[in-house]
């Protein structure tokens, strides 16, 4: 039994940050109903790569990631008769994740009075990248603009002299979603104690910010405006090097305070230990010629070599592995990280899991994939709600489902 | 209507340092409960780590760095106390005795080695729930591995996909990785307890940093089983465009711009006010903007040079364009909308008042009378009597005699070096 088996949620997200937040809860358990507009479905959808090589709706690498273990129904909450269905799945529901514009869902009449009265215990999750006040409030966002106007693009990463630089991959709507479980669980637990449900209100630009330890306290505290290019010219502690059939980061971490020294002796390079290398500062003065007598010793390396060896004596690197790389990594393959999932059109793939094991055991394991568009309309509608055959085939032809 | 405090008496017991681990259960500490950070007398490195006021560590540094309380002992307490000396040790088994949850960040190995590990836990305590947060985990080859936030965006696949546009790979951030495992590990405590409530069994959490990384990058995993690669886009997307940072005005500034569908393209246009360029054929589809993106970011660039950031913002997003000014630190501080909805939180330190009020993030939800704010930050030392008293049971006479053995203390040993 997985520990959230007892929770039911909604979610009515075509977001990635609602899509990655209902996925956490299902992962874990959570009996998830991914709700999606009849025909096109979630946006996300859409969006290429295509695990197969051809634009497939039920094929998008980013769509099966974010969805597991959830299921799927179509429904047109904007037609009064879809505002109904949604109302009968909020009556039993525990948490309803939602991302659309504020007020939108007032508008349509399912603002949080409403789902409150058909649900005094619901717990609703909206997740905006603005938040549902304040002057930004209705701005249009995407991934970018949030690491912009977090602080993430100017300070993070990226090089001084080149313009500002972004992280890989959604990180931010995925920071947005970590924090989401975060408060959704928190309610969970404040409604065993109160019966009453809450209204969550979550800003991914929060989110952002929130995120980065350097940014708004140290500020305040020193006056320092930092900026993007912590790596540039940083051998030991930020740039990446190539070794034979990779690169690798190092750091001076785990030397007790003889870097130098630890380096100089694992990479059999005794020049290393010239005064001018002797301090971080002397280090970034000197960094073309340190880095060329440490890139030239390290290319001889294998990585997982590297790896083993570098462990053995204490010291502190980082693979910069591909996700090929991740994907075949010893390591993760001995601890189980991957869980191998069918879906009928993507095939089966290995999927990562959530990154904590539970009495020695992975809470993916028996995991399901992503649904297809509207896949549970019967199980859900017909044997759930109780709707008929007839009624069923009739929302079907006014496009309710 | 009152505060609620929903983990009222629940008891974290942690073994705790650098980010990742402090920043997770800081979580718990906002949401009220007793979370006793243990720490040492010295290799305070945390409380080293700052930022000091007006950047100067004063004679006493140990209770001012704005890290403790944006997280460190951000409504914790601080039992400082050697866990090696064979008192220390007794003391943190009666502790942990009568905490809910013991949680620490060292390598796999060393809470078995101080007899803590939750082998060691669960015939004292058989409801304890224990989390170990490492870099690589407790099995598998490359457990014995140490890391740091920036390794871990190595390591799990995120830096090898970060860089700009046809260069190399470059670290994903400074400490994104810090903050998502502390993320994960307050949502797996939250599940544990969760759990423990129906089941009444406690568990054994084994949280690992790269594995938390790999669940970020879930397309990527995906899309490589099937020979896909992505490349390395800068600003740049997969397939939108215009979708950058474009230059404005003044020093360093910048606006990032995203179009993410023909409507969009339309309305950026229209913004521009349907210069004769964008007319040209090499612009007319999504996909030959995307194409010809190099070009259509410079005749954008020469049209955003010469404008303020914020007015440009204002002006696009009024036109229904996603548009950001690239902001600062010192932008994030003043900027109306985080003021607007309070999320800037200034706090004065009563245990290091020479810091005065300074200006913190806040947490990026808001939830009915749940507050989730700083209230207070343990000094070193702070709560050694009451602690050691009232959860560990012990007499004044033991609590005396640990204080004069030196094993707790409410200062760095003479020994520790100022930072």
């Amino acid at each position: 039994m997985k520990i959230l088996s007892d929770v039911k949620v909604l979610e009515v997200a075509h977001s990635l940050s609602g899509a990655f937040c209902a996925k956490l809860l299902a992962d874990q358990g959570a009996n998830t109903i991914k709700v999606e507009p009849p025909g096109w479905g979630d946006p996300a959808r859409r969006e290429p790569p295509f695990i197969n090589g051809v634009s497939d709706p039920e094929a998008s690498s980013i769509f099966l990631a974010f969805n597991t273990n959830k299921r799927g129904i179509t429904l047109d909450i904007e037609q009064p008769q879809g505002r109904e269905l949604l109302l009968r799945l909020v009556s039993n529901a525990d948490v309803l994740i939602e991302s659309y514009p504020p007020n939108h869902l007032e508008g349509l009449g399912l603002g949080y009075e409403v789902l409150r009265e058909t649900n005094p215990g619901l717990i609703l999750a909206s997740i905006t990248y603005f938040g549902q006040t304040g002057p930004y409030r209705d701005y249009i966002g995407s991934e970018l603009v949030v690491q912009a106007l977090g602080g993430f693009l100017h300070a993070v990463t990226g090089s001084a002299d080149l313009p500002p630089m972004g992280t890989a991959l959604e990180q931010m709507e995925i920071t947005a979603a970590r924090n989401g479980a975060i408060a959704i669980m928190a309610a969970l637990l404040h409604r065993q104690q109160s019966s009453e449900g809450l209204h969550i209100d979550l800003s991914t630009m929060e989110s952002v910010v929130s995120t980065p330890s350097g940014l708004i306290h140290p500020y305040t505290f020193t006056g320092r405006n930092p900026k993007r290019g912590g790596s540039d010219g940083n051998v030991m502690d930020g740039m990446h090097l190539p070794t034979k059939d990779g690169e690798v980061t190092l750091t001076t971490a785990g030397t007790g305070g003889r870097a130098m020294e630890a380096w100089a002796e694992f990479l059999e390079e005794p020049r290393l230990l010239d005064q001018k290398f002797s301090t971080r500062i002397s280090r970034l003065d000197n960094w073309e010629e340190l880095h060329n007598l440490v890139a030239p010793k390290l290319s001889t390396w294998n990585n997982l070599d590297l790896m083993r060896e570098a462990m053995a004596r204490g010291l502190v690197i980082g693979l910069v592995q591909s996700p090929q790389q991740v994907l075949d990594s010893p390591h993760l393959v001995e601890r189980g990280y991957f869980v191998e999932i069918n879906h009928p059109q993507a095939g089966s793939l290995k999927y990562p899991s959530p990154g904590f094991l539970m009495d020695e055991e992975n809470p993916m394991d028996g995991s399901k994939s992503a649904p297809t568009l509207g896949e549970h309309n019967a199980a859900i509608f017909g044997d759930e709600l109780g709707l008929s055959v007839e009624e069923l085939s009739l929302l079907r032809a006014s496009k309710v489902i | 209507m009152p505060e609620r405090r929903i983990l009222e008496g629940i008891r974290v017991l942690t073994l705790e340092q650098v980010h990742a681990l402090p920043w997770g259960t800081s979580f718990l500490a906002d949401l009220g409960a007793e979370v006793i950070r243990v720490e040492s007398l010295n290799h305070l490195q945390d409380r080293k780590a700052g930022p000091f006021p007006d950047g100067h560590p004063s004679k006493e540094w140990w209770n001012e760095g704005g890290n403790l309380a944006y997280f460190g002992t951000r409504n914790k307490r601080s039992l400082c106390m050697d866990v090696t000396a064979p008192k220390g040790k007794e003391a943190f088994l009666k502790l942990a005795q009568n905490c809910d949850i013991v949680t620490d960040n060292f390598r796999p190995g060393t809470m078995e080695r101080f007899g803590f590990g939750h082998e060691n836990l669960t015939p004292l305590n058989p409801k304890i729930i224990t989390l170990s947060s490492t870099a690589f985990g407790y099995t598998g080859p490359w457990r014995r591995a140490g890391s740091r936030a920036r390794t871990v965006d190595a390591s799990c696949g995120m830096s090898y996909l970060t860089g700009y546009e046809g260069g190399p790979s470059q670290r994903a951030s400074n400490n994104y990785m810090d903050h998502s495992v502390g993320n994960n590990v307050a949502y797996a405590l939250l599940l544990a307890l969760y759990q423990r409530d129906k089941t009444g069994k406690g568990m054994r959490i084994d949280l690992t940093m790269q594995e938390t990384g790999v669940s970020a990058i879930g397309p990527a995993i995906l899309e490589t089983q099937r020979g896909i690669s992505r490349p390395r886009l800068g600003c740049g997307h997969l397939w939108k465009s215009p979708h950058n940072v474009f230059p404005c005005r003044g020093y360093d500034r910048w606006i990032a711009i995203t179009v993410s569908s023909e409507e969009q393209w339309q309305q950026l246009k229209h913004a521009m006010e349907e210069p004769d360029w964008a007319t040209d054929p090499r612009f007319d589809t999504a996909q030959r903007r995307w194409q010809n993106r190099h070009a259509l970011g410079e005749y954008i660039s020469d049209w955003t040079r010469t404008q303020d950031d914020h007015e440009l913002m204002d002006h696009l997003q009024n036109h229904g364009v996603a548009a950001g000014a690239v902001l600062t630190a010192e932008d994030l501080v003043s900027n109306p909308h985080l003021n607007k909805r309070n999320y800037i939180q200034e706090f004065e330190n009563l245990n290091a008042p020479q810091a005065g009020p300074r200006k913190y993030a806040g947490r990026p939800f808001r939830m009915q009378d749940i507050s989730f704010s700083i209230r207070s930050v343990a000094a070193l030392g702070e709560h050694n009597l009451e602690t050691l008293r009232d959860v560990a049971g012990l007499s004044d006479k033991e609590i005396g005699a640990l204080i004069s053995e030196g094993i707790i203390s409410t200062q760095p040993l003479p020994t520790e070096p100022h930072p």
